[in-house]
């Protein structure tokens, strides 16, 4: 015994061990999977998910199989856990599948409106039971299952829609139209029928009338469901089954009440209870309310089907009720009537609908036009400014032009006259300043035509070789005067496209800079070379530099380096501006290398001429 | 009747108009000045000039009209014209050139750039 007792907390021990190993197992299984996964948990509760949905179908058609196997008492019994089974799977799958309160409700009202069918259920079972009789009509049973329908209308009605205000009074007069359409069925085949007018209370009577017209309300919830474009998922379908399942069961059984023997007909129902929870437990019920929707209110086929089909509902049972030669009650023109208003309601709504779209479409088209107005007002503007600007600038440009042409012709002539060497010292500063004044007007309209992207070139080809020459022949002079030495290297012929007295104009500023920024004694090398697709150019001196945080700004509009100021070398800040400028729009490339106190490199690379 | 070469000069500045007489005179040129378009005309017409100095921008009558109505004239037809003008732009100096004259000059300028356009249109390009 002892022995056994030892074995025994053995095999607990070695159970235990087992049980830790699997833990740890499991938890090494988990952390070795990649991070970035997350893949297998969430398969997992799919997994899971699905299989709850599916065992509780399983075992509610077991369970209703089983139910014809059994004697009638038990028969009662089962039906009550059924249904008890269901509620408890509906509450359970919205605890578990839906997040908010928000989504919950409509499956806590579905699952009331269940308990409250099952609560039917059992006082009818108990009747039967106890008194081996049905319950009376009318009977708390009664009270029970009708107080069930409006619970389980609410809950189709509760799931959350997304749709406009608009959108859901159209789904809601389309609704009441086709629940009108049915109604008039129900009322003419189930409530003013002898059957029911016969019958000895008041009280009976009108529970009779209740149920069909508690079908037709729980068929309209279906619609309302139906409504397009809810996503067509898994759950969504089950509660469609189960309600039209529960809505059959009820038809067949008004139809056949007084032949009824208890047969059959309790499948339909128990299986409505079934789907019922096997909807809550799925997992796209969560999908059920997210359901993407239509911005417009459309009539779609199926709509309009219905809605035709509630229209013509009057004219048809008229027709079949003569058919038969059985009368037609009164009911049916005032609920013909009240579908007529229903569909002008409709009617009225899709033209206003109409309108409001035509309306709005009329305001945006008009503010279209006037900004369109206001638009080629403003160009008009615009244009005339620049016109303006331009004539402005092309006016100025002639006005300092004119008295410059007298100051530096006639201080010309002067020179000419002048004997005595240092009056002809004083006119020559006379002429350099007014050269200076010329190419200061020249350059300021340059620029202003630039800025203005007016920039146009009249390309040809052009040979930078003889350009590199020429530049060169006529900055010697001035060379000369400071003792610079001129070197030019340009061997071949250096074909670009390119306009040429932009490209004149281009080399003229970089060669006069480099002697201006070159002391005296110093060099200025001009090279032309082709290298491959490019013609490249370099103007470099042996100059005082430039200093590497301004060579950024070198070609910025109206710069001037530190050391021109300090040395008061002439300039605008225009020359390398424009220089720039030229080169792109030929398509190439300038830039500039420097050591300060050693000289600095300008380099520019033009796309040669193939 | 002097052989030297007529110059018509027309300018509405005084100053310059002078400058060109002076510098043209002693270059050994014969001028005849005028101080707009309606005088130009009425002197080319009286005389008929070898070449003429046209500015642009002139009151009554400018110097593009002037050149048109020189071009029109049949006597005047084929008399240089030379454009000396302080309008810059290449708009300008394509439209005076499409209007019928035969050189462009543009102020200020250095009297040696007018006097080359003068030799050329005279003497051709050759030169003397």
């Amino acid at each position: 015994m002892g022995q056994s007792i030892e074995s025994g907390t053995r095999n607990a021990k070695y159970r235990l061990r087992r049980y830790a190993d699997y833990c740890e197992h499991r938890y090494i299984v988990v952390s070795s999977l990649p991070a970035s996964s997350g893949l297998g948990p969430a398969v997992k509760v799919r997994l899971r998910s699905a299989s709850a949905a599916w065992a509780a179908g399983v075992v509610g058609a077991v369970a209703i199989g089983c139910y014809y196997l059994i004697p009638a008492h038990a028969q009662d019994v089962l039906y009550v856990v059924i249904g008890l089974a269901s509620v408890a799977a509906v509450e359970w799958g919205a605890l578990r599948n839906l997040e908010s309160g928000r989504h919950r409700l409509a499956w806590h009202l579905f699952a009331a409106g269940l308990l409250l069918q099952v609560a039917g259920d059992f006082t009818s079972g108990y009747w039967e039971i106890f008194r081996n009789a049905q319950p009376p009509l009318p009977s708390i049973a009664d009270g029970f299952y009708l107080a069930g329908y409006p619970l389980l209308v609410a809950g189709a009605f509760a799931i959350p829609r997304r749709s406009s205000p608009l959108l859901a009074g159209t789904a809601l007069l389309d609704t009441l139209v086709v629940f009108l359409a049915v109604l008039l069925f129900q009322w003419v085949y189930f409530v003013d029928v002898p059957d029911v007018s016969g019958l000895h209370s008041l009280g009976a009577r009108l529970v009779a009338t209740a149920y069909p017209v508690m079908d037709a309300v729980l068929l309209v919830a279906v619609g309302q469901l139906m409504v397009p474009s809810v996503l067509r998922t898994r759950a969504y379908r089950l509660l469609i089954l189960s309600i039209a399942l529960w809505v059959v069961a009820d038809e067949v059984y008004a139809l056949t009440s007084t032949s009824y023997n208890g047969g059959w007909l309790d499948a339909l129902w128990l299986a409505s209870y079934v789907c019922w929870g096997c909807a809550a437990l799925d997992r796209s019920v969560a999908e059920l309310e997210d359901a993407p929707r239509d911005p417009l209110a459309r009539l779609t086929p199926v709509r309009l089907t219905l809605l035709a089909a509630a229209l013509i509902a009057a004219p048809v049972l008229i027709v079949a009720r003569r058919a038969a030669h059985d009368s037609v009650p009164v009911s049916v023109g005032v609920i013909a009537g009240l579908i007529a208003l229903g569909a002008m309601g409709r009617f009225v709504g899709l033209i206003r609908t109409v309108d409001r779209a035509r309306l709005a479409e009329q305001e945006v088209r008009r503010e279209a036009e006037v900004a369109e107005r206001l638009l080629r007002f403003q160009n008009d503007r615009l244009r005339e400014l620049d016109r303006l600007k331009d004539e402005f600038v092309s006016a100025v440009s002639h006005e300092l032009r004119t008295p410059l042409t007298s100051i530096s012709g006639y201080a010309e002539l002067l020179r000419l006259d002048e004997k005595n060497p240092e009056r002809r010292r004083y006119l020559d500063i006379v002429e350099r300043n007014a050269e200076r004044l010329i190419s200061l007007v020249s350059d300021v309209l340059f620029a202003a035509r630039l800025q203005d992207g007016r920039l146009q070139l009249i390309v040809e080809p052009v040979d930078l070789q003889q350009l590199i020459v020429h530049a060169a022949d006529a900055a010697r002079p001035r060379a000369a005067s400071t003792g610079v030495e001129l070197v030019v290297r340009a061997d071949e012929p250096l074909g670009v496209e390119g306009e040429p007295e932009r490209l004149g104009q281009l080399l003229d500023n970089l060669v006069s800079n480099a002697i201006k920024f070159t002391p005296d004694g110093g060099r200025v090398s001009i090279t032309g070379a082709r290298d491959g697709d490019l013609v490249r150019v370099e103007v470099s001196d042996t100059g005082i530099g430039i200093a590497p945080e301004e060579s950024e700004r070198l070609f910025e509009r109206f710069f001037r380096s530190q050391v021109a100021l300090e040395r008061q070398i002439q300039g605008t800040g225009l020359g390398l501006y424009i220089s720039k400028a030229i080169v792109e729009a030929h398509g190439g490339r300038i830039g500039v290398s420097s050591t300060q106190g050693e000289g600095t490199t300008f380099m520019v690379e033009l796309p040669a001429a193939s | 009747v002097s052989d030297q070469p007529l110059v018509l000069c027309v300018d509405d500045d005084e100053d310059i108009l002078a400058l060109v007489e002076i510098r043209l005179g002693s270059a050994g040129y014969e001028v005849v000045t005028a101080n707009d378009g309606l005088e130009a005309l009425e002197a080319a017409r009286e005389r008929r000039p070898s070449v003429v100095i046209l500015d642009m921008m002139m009151p009554r009558l400018n110097g593009l009209d002037t050149l048109a109505q020189i071009r029109a004239d049949p006597q005047l037809a084929d008399v240089p014209v030379i454009l000396l003008s302080a309008r810059v732009q290449e708009e300008d100096v394509r439209r005076g050139l499409a209007a019928g004259a035969d050189a462009y000059v543009i102020k200020p300028f250095k009297f040696g750039e007018l006097e080359d356009a003068i030799e050329r249109l005279l003497y051709g390009a050759g030169g003397f």
